[in-house]
Order: C-alpha cells, then sequence, then structure tokens
C-alpha cells in the first residue's frame, strides 16, 4: 500500500496506568479521564495536533484501552478521519515469534519503528496523554529547524521548590541544554521538561534500536534517551512554553486543573475559538435549570438537570443534581447524579456515581497541605449511602 | 427496521412561520436549544435503522445544507444508502417549482423506483417527536393497512389539519382538512406516513397524471374507500411546529420534566450538527431558573422560564423572562426580554425592552441589532 510522505508524524503515548488517580483509571487508561466538562483529557493533545496542521497520529495504549479506543474511534471529532493519514491506534502487537508489553516510553515508540518508516517523516514529535494545554507544534517545529537540532525538548518555567519533581533541562545562553537532571534535589535551573519532544526522526531510529540492544536500559525518554544524546554530544535544545500546562497525573492536580478551568485569569481558556479543543460529541439535549435552581461561578454542559445548588464546580455531561443538594468547589464528572439535601465540596466524583440523599462528601479546604489539595473522591460507579459521611481525602470506590 | 426508505418534506407550503422562514427552510427552523425541526425526523428514522432518506426542498434550503452538509452528525455518511437533498424541482417544460407533495414526489420518482426497499416513510419535518418506527411498522404489518398515517391528539389551528376518525381497529373511516381552529380535542395527523413503496409510486403517477396537486385530500381523503389506511397513535409527546404560536408553545413545553423525557429519553437519543462548543459559563451574577441552556452560553445576568441556544451571552443585568434566544445571541447590559424570539445573531443593545404577549411574542429577524 502506498502511503504519502509526511513531514512530522505525532506518537502520543497513552498507556500509562495513571497508578496516581486511584479509582478513576481503575477500569480507563489516564488520558480518557474526563476533564473541564465536557472533554477527556487526549482531547488536548490531539486538538493540539490538529490545530498546529499534525495530521498523523499514532496513539501507544496498552493499559484498559477499550474506553480510549472507543472514544477515539476513526478520529472524526479531531478532523483526523483521513485518506491519508489520521490517527491509528497502536497497541503492542506480535512480531515473529515475540510478542512484549510496551516497557517503557522509548520501547512503545521503538515497537512502532514500522508505523513511522510507513510516512517516511522527517520528525518525530512525541507527546504524552496526561497534560493540560494548548501549544502550536508547528512553532516548535520551526524552532528545531532552526536550531538545526537533533532533539528538542519544550520546557515550561517551574518553581526553584516544584523543580525537584521535574526533570529538569539545564541550557547554554543559546538555549542549548548541556545537562539533563531527573528530579533533582539541588536543581541548577527551573526549566522543566514538559514530555514533548521533536526528533529527527533518522536520529531518533537510531537511538531506540541502540537503546533497545542495552539489556541495562530502562528504554525511557527521560532515562535513557535523551542522556545518551547529551552524552553523545548530539544537538538538543530546550524550546520554551509560557502557557497554561499541567500534569494531571494526581488527584490534587486534576481537581486543580479542573477549577482553573473556572477561573478565567488561570490561563486555559477553553472558549477560543482559534484554539478550539475537540471533543467526541454526545448527543444530550441542552441542561436544564430547575425552579429552585442556584449556579454561580460554573461550568454546566449538556444533558445535565440541575434543580440544587451548584457553585465554583464543573459539572459533566449529564449530571443529575437533585433539588437542595449542594456541590461547591467540586468536578462531577459524566452521569453523576447527586441525590437530594446531599452536600459535596472540594470533591471529585466519578461518572455514573451516586451521592445518596442527605450524604457529605468532603470539605472545605483551606488551602494545601505539603503542596496536595485534601480532595475526596467517589469513583466511577460508586454509590454513597443515604446520609454517610464521606471524610476529607477519603476515597469511595 | 430494514427495507424502508424515507421522504422529507423540508418545506411546508402552508406555513406561517413569518419571520423565521424567511431565510431557511421548516426543517431548518432553530428548536429546542440546539436542534433544528428535521433533527427528529432524521433522528428517529435513524434510529429504527432507516438511513435511505431523500429530502425534497422548496427554497431557501442553503441553511439545510450546511446543517445536514453530508449526514455524518446522524450517522448518514454511508456508503450505501445515506442522505440525498433534492433541490427544488422544476420539470423542463415548467418554470415553476412544484405546486405539491405529489407534484415533488413525482419530480423524484426516479429516486423512490431505484429502491428496492419495500417500503418508504412520507415525513414533513416540522414534527416534534420521538417516534419509533420499528413499533409503526409492527402496527402496520398486523393491521394488513396499505397506508398507516402517524396521529396524535391535539386541538385544531388555524394551520392546516387533518382530523381523523377512525373505528375501533384504527382503521382511518373520515377525514375532515380544515382550518378551523377549535377547543376541542381531535386526533390529528402529523403529515407522516408508512408507504408500500410501489403503492406509493403508483399513486403519485396515477395522481399527477391527473392534475391532482393535494396530497392528503386526493391521495388520502379521496381512497378512504378504496386504500386499507390505519391511523397510529404516536406515543408520548407530539407536536406540528407551523405558526410562531404553537413555535413558542412547543419550545416552551420542553421546560416540563415529561417531555423532556418523552422527547429525549424514550425512544433514542436525537442527534444534530456538533459544534465544539465549550461547556455554558455561569458567572457571579448568574440567576437562572427554569430554562434550558445550550453549550457555548456565557450568563452573568438573570434567565427565567426561557430558552437560549447555543453561545448566547446575557451580560450582567439583563434580564431575560419568557423568552427564546437563538444561538449566537448577545444580551446587554440592562436590557430585558419578556415573551420575545430572537433569531440568530440578534444583539439586544443596553438598557433596550423587548416585550410581547404569551400569545404574541414578539419576534427579532436574524442578524438585527435593536
Amino acid at each position: 500500500m502506498h502511503t504519502s510522505k509526511k513531514e512530522c508524524v505525532a506518537m502520543l503515548l497513552a498507556g500509562g496506568q495513571g497508578t496516581r488517580l486511584y479509582s478513576l483509571t481503575r477500569d480507563l487508561a489516564k488520558p480518557a479521564v474526563s476533564f473541564g466538562g465536557k472533554y477527556r483529557i487526549i482531547d488536548f493533545p490531539l486538538s493540539n495536533c490538529i490545530n498546529s496542521d499534525i495530521d498523523t497520529i499514532g496513539v501507544l495504549t496498552q493499559y484498559k484501552p477499550f474506553d480510549l479506543n472507543q472514544y477515539i474511534g476513526n478520529g472524526q471529532p479531531w478532523d483526523l478521519d483521513r485518506l491519508n493519514g489520521g490517527v491509528f491506534i497502536l497497541p503492542p502487537y506480535m512480531k515473529g515469534e515475540t510478542s512484549d508489553w510496551y516497557k517503557g516510553t522509548a520501547n512503545a515508540i521503538y515497537q512502532n519503528i514500522e508505523f513511522v518508516d510507513k510516512f517516511s517523516p522527517e520528525y518525530v514529535l512525541v507527546l504524552s496523554g496526561d497534560h493540560i494545554y494548548k501549544m502550536d507544534y508547528a512553532q516548535m517545529l520551526s524552532y528545531h529547524k532552526e536550531k538545526g537540532a537533533d532533539c528538542t525538548i519544550a520546557v515550561i518555567n517551574v518553581s526553584l521548590e516544584e523543580a525537584s519533581r521535574f526533570g529538569i533541562m539545564n541550557t547554554n545562553p543559546d538555549n542549548s541544554v548541556y545537562e539533563f537532571a531527573e528530579k533533582p534535589k539541588q536543581p541548577k535551573s527551573t526549566n522543566a521538561s514538559m514530555g514533548i519532544y521533536i526528533f529527527n526522526w533518522a536520529k531518533l531510529r537510531k537511538y531506540l534500536i541502540e537503546d533497545e540492544a542495552d539489556k541495562t536500559s530502562q528504554n525511557d525518554f527521560g532515562k535513557n534517551i535523551i542522556p545518551k544524546m547529551l552524552a553523545d554530544g548530539q544537538k538538543l535544545f530546550a524550546y520554551n512554553f509560557s502557557g497554561y500546562w499541567k500534569d494531571v497525573g494526581t488527584i490534587s492536580s486534576l481537581w486543580e486543573a479542573n477549577m482553573d478551568v473556572l477561573d478565567t485569569s488561570s490561563g486555559i481558556n477553553l472558549d477560543d475559538s482559534a484554539w478550539k479543543i475537540y471533543a467526541r460529541n454526545t448527543a444530550e439535549h441542552p441542561h436544564y435549570v430547575g425552579k429552585n435552581a442556584v449556579i454561580k461561578d460554573s461550568l454546566v454542559t449538556e444533558g445535565c438537570e440541575i434543580n440544587g445548588k451548584v457553585v465554583n464546580s464543573v459539572l459533566s455531561t449529564g449530571v443529575e443534581i437533585c433539588e437542595g443538594a449542594v456541590v461547591e468547589d467540586s468536578t462531577v464528572m459524566p452521569g453523576a447524579k447527586i441525590c437530594k439535601g446531599a452536600v459535596v465540596k472540594y470533591a471529585i466524583v466519578g461518572n455514573n456515581a451516586v451521592v445518596g440523599e442527605n450524604a457529605v462528601v468532603g470539605d472545605k479546604q483551606d488551602g494545601m497541605v505539603d503542596g496536595q489539595w485534601q480532595i475526596t473522591v467517589v469513583g466511577p460507579n460508586a454509590q454513597v449511602k443515604a446520609n454517610s459521611v464521606v471524610p476529607v481525602k477519603a476515597m469511595v470506590d | 427496521m430494514k427495507n424502508t426508505m424515507s421522504i422529507i418534506f423540508a418545506s411546508d407550503n402552508e406555513s406561517k412561520l413569518n419571520e423565521l422562514t424567511l431565510h431557511r427552510t421548516t426543517a431548518s427552523l432553530p428548536f429546542g436549544g440546539r436542534y433544528r425541526c428535521i433533527d427528529f425526523a432524521l433522528s428517529n428514522l435513524v434510529n429504527s435503522a432507516i438511513t435511505t432518506i431523500g429530502i425534497i426542498t422548496r427554497s431557501n434550503y442553503s441553511s439545510l445544507m450546511d446543517h445536514i452538509r453530508m449526514g455524518r452528525d446522524w450517522d448518514l455518511n454511508r456508503k450505501n444508502s445515506g442522505i440525498a437533498v433534492f433541490p427544488p424541482y422544476a420539470s423542463n417544460t415548467s418554470t415553476n417549482v412544484f405546486k405539491g407533495k405529489i407534484e415533488a414526489l413525482y419530480g423524484i420518482l426516479d429516486y423512490i423506483e431505484n429502491s428496492d426497499d419495500e417500503y418508504v416513510v412520507v415525513t414533513n419535518s416540522n414534527i416534534i417527536a420521538s417516534i419509533d418506527f420499528d413499533d409503526v411498522y409492527e402496527a402496520h404489518v398486523a393491521s394488513g393497512a396499505d397506508i398507516t398515517m402517524l396521529t396524535y391528539t391535539a386541538q385544531p389551528t388555524t394551520s392546516r389539519r387533518v382530523l381523523v376518525e377512525s373505528d375501533l381497529s384504527g382503521r382511518v373511516r373520515g377525514m375532515r382538512i380544515t382550518r378551523s381552529a377549535s377547543e376541542e380535542y381531535f386526533e390529528v395527523g402529523l403529515f407522516c406516513y408508512l408507504f408500500n413503496r410501489k403503492q406509493l409510486i403508483q399513486l403519485v403517477e396515477d395522481s399527477y397524471e391527473r392534475g391532482k396537486i393535494d396530497f392528503e385530500r386526493d391521495i388520502l381523503q379521496a381512497n378512504l374507500d378504496v386504500l386499507n389506511i390505519h391511523a397510529y397513535k404516536v406515543k408520548g409527546h407530539a407536536a406540528l411546529v407551523d405558526d410562531i404560536k404553537s413555535y413558542y408553545r412547543e419550545s416552551m413545553s420542553i421546560l416540563e420534566s415529561d417531555v423532556r423525557d418523552s422527547l429525549f429519553d424514550s425512544v433514542g437519543k436525537i442527534f444534530t450538527k456538533v459544534k465544539d462548543s465549550v461547556p455554558t459559563r455561569y458567572c457571579k451574577e448568574a440567576k437562572v431558573v427554569n430554562s434550558l441552556i445550550a453549550d457555548g452560553c456565557k450568563i452573568n445576568g438573570t434567565v427565567e422560564n426561557s430558552i437560549l441556544f447555543r453561545g448566547v451571552v446575557v451580560e450582567d443585568g439583563a434580564e431575560i423572562r419568557n423568552s427564546i434566544v437563538m444561538e449566537g445571541g448577545r444580551i446587554m447590559k440592562g436590557s430585558k426580554l419578556n415573551y420575545a424570539i430572537t433569531d440568530k445573531d440578534v444583539t439586544v443593545t443596553e438598557d433596550k425592552s423587548l416585550g410581547g404577549s404569551e400569545f404574541y411574542p414578539v419576534v427579532v429577524v436574524k442578524n438585527k441589532t435593536v
């Protein structure tokens, strides 16, 4: 089959288990977790790709892939149903006598070298499926070309305290990287890697093959490929990104990112006609606001029925808030129901969960404790019994 | 329901929707916050696996084409079957577009003949209902009818109505075509029929050749003794939208939960064009009660007993009561709407007041700034 050439192919790492999201990812890959009312996390990198004119995307899946696969489908919601290119789900597969799970981020791409080769690209963009941000990859690509780089790594400026939680790029004045420090105790700079890389494909291909042959390697971009390329004197450049970016890998950060969507000054403006975030649509009717409802500082989407009070919260598709119920500073995922008189504060309520009548879930927080919000979680499909109390930071499965 | 195709009439010749259909067909009339009227017909058909659908247009059909495109949002972009939109038909010898449904159907006989389906659903596009055509089909077969006509119980209005008298078996024995309003409830035709395809072809040909124009009068009423016509009462909520009054009343009925359940949660989903709007944002001063709100709105004022379509902005201090604001409407600071219908992209500037009454809501035409 003839496949026409693409300048840049994106490889989206979507196989992570997302263990730090606990029950939210028990039956679901992290990139498929709901976000911001009508989105999933993966809508962000997919929409960024199509908005950056990158129309060939391999999505590497392995953990609980069904929901994610079904969600992506033929890619039509992102305009990725293409005759040539488009979106491809790439699970691990049998190769001759052997078959392997994806051992690490680099190994996942290694196992799909043949896929990338089909498009004979000059460049490969490596993305991950657990970040909320809007970014023009085309600009990063022109920067990569301008610098004549072998690899360009997107970095974001973080605070010095945070820096020890990230992979830090130490750079020369021309932004070339001389050192990469994974979670340094004493960070030399605050340029944190965003896990977004552009490689010259020919070069990456070679490094992937070598890395695979090295039995001691963990086959990881941050731990192995980048340090190896640096050691070999390849040209690595940092690309400074200054917009909103958040890793939503923890309950606290996922909640916080949802609250950021409510805050018009946070920088993650979803209502941006020049940079739309696309999502698969669910044919629900417009939401209905009842006679005794109160809604303030909140986002509400299709299919919701609201008869209670909603303040500073994000409600996803088809959420029902019954009479007398109160939802404050929380995010409620698709299809969940908050029954009469229940109170939900500083919480994430999972898909199709039910909070019983007069139950109390979570409580108000004054601020973070050790850099974490004390968020209460009601897991997907969980049932909180009527009149019960779910304490702060508890998780109901 | 396999073996069935459908023909939808996009325009209702009799419509009295005035300003609202100035630039569009009845089919593409915005309804219920995010839909167009034809979404109900299309979704009902698709939900019953009827996927060969011809749409006959008469005039002003560009908004309809823009809405339907290739039919993808209804899963109708198929290799086999799918949507065919027929522009207004005029025969080689005449300069007028078709006069009525018979002539319109005659104009696309090739399309109907080319199908090998056994049945055809022939329907208007201004029916607001969730209809299970599988159930209609079963009733059709069980009754041994030649034609099954869908009906509902309603008060006749001054728009054209077909009042049906059926016997205990459901066979239609009498038919009255009227424009007299009445307080009394009747079994009323919904302008939606299930035909045997070959019989429809024959009836249309025969009627056209005899110079007949009126589908209901010349094909149905005239043949009551010859053809076995059965009535099928649609379950749940049903309505015909064909004047401002019925448009307003039927829109507002969606604020009732049993009507919402019946329309959106009984048979299947109602699909419409996907627009990738963001969720609606409620700001500090938002006071919204008893209203239906589509995505993409920004609300910082008061909204009561109203319907907001996608992307409506309600600025602080603005008050919207008993009104319908279509897509892209902008109601600026301090302005008040009461019993108003504002068409797409209407701006009501600061401190303006617009009001009608329950039976005569004021209508502001598309793109207007008040």
